[in-house]
């Protein structure tokens, strides 16, 4: 019985493994204290969206996130794409965010997970880790940030038009 | 009957594939295999179990507006060094069932759960798998939002201490409110928010002189207009037991409280932040004789060292932990820690002598705290701390970090640190270090998908472990492999045994949700810290495997 159950298991996780993930339903907000829920990426026929996970402490992140925001502009002339960068930041550092972001003259729209929230539910491992999501579906994972991965990004969202 | 169950399993099946369900989940481990050299060695009592694994299996179930989730671990054939013994064997960590409805502003939580109640002064819950920490809270939980600008939450339930179905021996029942006023004044330019919180603990004891209950409260507001940001809050503890090494004595109590304060200014180009806080006797653990355990076990609220988080080896050697407990002893008595931290953040414009070609990123961050001034009496256990007067010096820091990019090809950073430690106080061991750290870092790119990194360090230090020398290199070969070694040499300890060479190898691979590690090599001792929550390790020698799969 007990291999029969473990069959039944498997069977019942590999039926799964078909479908995405779906993006949860997780209530962020930006630094302009904007609510914002990550349902909306959900909606059918929205942009895709890249969301890039990241912390004022983690350098490989802030490298990542420079080079985005040298790229955004390009990227956007010829792709359709919604960019946040969700800090991971808690509250011994939530207060770097803003001053650091403005430091940095990043011009995108950045987002707070102080709890981990949406990071645990989407089973992050640490930062940096960059999703997309396309009409609710987590289409694509990266994690860590080395040069050269933003050639890789490009090319998701590329095809994802 | 076994048929009937399973075709009751495949209708079930059916049914939640039919239905748009959906399951997703991670696996994590992390295994060392401990191995011996002629510096390193296990002590005696770990040295039966050289081969350790950490892991955690996660599944989330989602249909619908509910989600039900579980969380599996195992600890084999022991956690990982100085884990808390209560993370053993094999079994069920955390496990849940929700429910999320935003169109009527509800989320009910069944299980286990994470919450924090504003900076997390008052109240957190959260899992931390690199310290060991995992504290949820297994009840129920409430949140409640009936217009947008205002939000309430109750939560009751014990918080988990180790696996399966092991809880501290305190309940806890917590409410929160918080409430966007400038959304209900419709204020426009400006935005200004208030919150408050009440945390109960509830622990019977046979002492009468034991009050049940302790409490905590908190009132907190904030106000943002254009670049500014004022942050403030006040958090009080009623009277709660001295524990002295685990024992609980009745016939000492005392209250505490917490002012936090942070100011923060910024316009594109330029941040500035700085914060200012004052705890006293502010320790809060959801057990009574839990109160300072090493294994950080039962901890209820969330108090980070306000410092900066640095990310290189040798930054990382003397760092500061908040200090908001109550010790009794001569020479070192400590009722809680004030001081503060201060960052700018600058960037020199392209196309400016300073900024050259593509910007120069400098901040700058200067960090201070001391104990509490006042009349301490180790003998009788009594004291009266002052208000805002600094006492015993704990802790400095001062740190420039300037990061350039020549070309397309080559970046570079330079941070140079300066710290004062008080290991007396602050690690509870003995002496004052004085510590300079310069780090060089440098990135080249080539070719299109591979990139160098390598990176000097060096620690000048009057005390403790005296002089280090460091240095590492990193190759990532295109999108899935990473090659490091890392040397970090002790060369300048008095003590020949400690002149050690911490060096360590290793791969990575990763290919979509997949993530594979593993290196060889020796870890040095000391503290692991994650937002100035610490674990201390003991240094050890081998070989380690990480693995890594979402789905």
């Amino acid at each position: 019985m007990k291999k029969i159950k473990l069959i039944v298991l498997l069977i019942t996780l590999y039926s799964f493994t078909a479908l995405a993930q779906q993006m949860p339903n997780v209530k962020l907000t930006d630094l302009e204290g904007n609510v914002l829920n990550t349902s909306t990426f959900n909606s059918k026929g929205a942009k895709v969206t890249l969301l890039a996970f990241w912390a004022t402490w983690c350098i490989p992140c802030i490298n990542e996130l420079s080079v985005i925001n040298d790229n955004l502009a390009d990227w956007k002339k010829n792709n359709q794409f919604n960019f946040f960068a969700v800090s991971q930041d808690d509250s011994r550092t939530v207060n770097r965010v803003k001053p650091l972001v403005d430091g940095k003259n990043w011009d995108f729209t950045v987002l707070l997970d102080k709890n981990q929230d949406l990071k645990r539910e989407l089973n992050l491992m640490n930062v940096p880790y960059t999703i997309l999501v396309k009409e609710g579906k987590i289409i694509y994972r990266h994690s860590g940030f080395v040069l050269g991965d933003e050639e890789e990004l490009l090319k998701v969202i590329k095809a994802n038009q | 009957m076994h048929l009937k169950k399973i075709f009751f399993i495949i209708c079930f099946i059916t049914v939640v594939v039919k239905s748009n369900a959906q399951l997703s989940g991670g696996f994590e481990s992390n295994s060392s295999w401990y191995i011996d050299d002629k510096k390193i060695k296990l002590e005696q009592i770990e040295a039966e179990d050289r081969l350790r694994t950490n892991a955690y299996l996660r599944l989330d179930y989602r249909l619908g507006r509910f989600t039900a989730g579980v969380q599996a671990e195992a600890y084999q054939s022991k956690a990982l060094l100085n884990y808390s013994p209560n993370f053993k064997g094999i079994n069920i960590g955390t496990y849940y069932v929700s429910y999320k409805n935003d169109s009527i502003g509800l989320e009910v939580t069944a299980g286990h759960f994470y919450e924090q109640f504003g900076s997390g002064l008052v109240f957190r819950s959260w899992e931390d798998r690199q310290l060991g920490i995992a504290n949820s809270i297994a009840g129920a939980k409430v949140k409640y939002a009936p217009i947008k600008a205002l939000q309430f939450t109750a939560l009751y339930g014990k918080q988990r201490n180790g696996l399966g179905f092991k809880f501290t021996d305190g309940n806890i029942i917590g409410l929160n409110g918080e409430l966007d006023l400038s959304t209900i004044l419709k204020a426009k330019k400006i935005n200004y928010n208030i919150g408050g919180s009440y945390v109960n603990r509830y622990e019977k004891s046979d002492n009468n002189n034991l009050s049940a209950s302790v409490y905590l409260t908190s009132v907190r507001g904030k106000l943002q207009r254009k670049g500014f940001t004022v942050d403030v809050e006040y958090a009080f503890k009623s009277k709660d037991a001295l524990v002295e090494f685990g024992n609980v004595r009745p016939d000492l109590q005392f209250d505490g409280d917490a002012y936090l304060l942070n100011i923060g200014y910024s316009k594109k180009g330029l941040g500035i932040n700085a914060s200012v806080r004052r705890l006293e006797n502010f320790g809060f653990y959801s057990q009574r004789n839990l109160a300072g355990n090493v294994y950080s076990e039962g901890v209820a609220n969330y108090i980070p060292a306000l410092t900066k988080q640095y990310d290189y080896s040798l930054t990382n050697i003397y760092v500061y932990q908040s200090q908001p407990g109550l010790r009794f002893e001569p020479g070192r008595n400590k009722a809680g820690e004030i001081g503060g931290q201060a960052e700018l953040i600058y960037q020199f414009k392209k196309e400016t002598p300073l900024g050259g070609k593509y910007g120069t990123n400098v901040s700058v961050n200067y960090a201070q705290w001391h104990g509490l001034k006042g009349l301490y009496d180790a003998n009788d256990r009594k004291y009266k701390a002052n208000k805002f007067t600094f006492g015993q010096k704990y802790y400095h820091e001062l740190g420039v970090e300037i990061r350039k990019k020549w070309s397309k090809k080559l970046s570079s950073a330079i941070t140079y640190l300066n710290q004062y430690y008080n290991a007396r106080y602050v690690a509870e061991t003995i002496g004052e270090v004085n510590a300079n750290t310069v780090v060089i870092e440098n990135t080249l790119r080539v070719g299109k998908r591979n990139s160098l990194r390598w990176e000097v360090q060096h620690q000048w230090a009057n005390g403790e472990f005296k002089n280090w020398a460091a240095s590492a290199l990193e190759f990532n070969a295109g999108e899935r492999w990473s090659f490091f070694a890392v040397d970090l040499y002790n060369y300048g300890n008095e003590d020949a045994s400690g002149k050690i060479h911490f060096y360590n190898m290793g791969a990575a691979f990763k290919m979509n949700s997949v993530r594979v590690q593993a290196a060889y090599g020796r870890q040095r001792g000391g503290l692991v810290c994650i937002g100035g929550i610490c674990r201390f390790v003991p240094q050890s020698g081998g070989l380690n495997l990480g693995l890594n799969i979402v789905f």
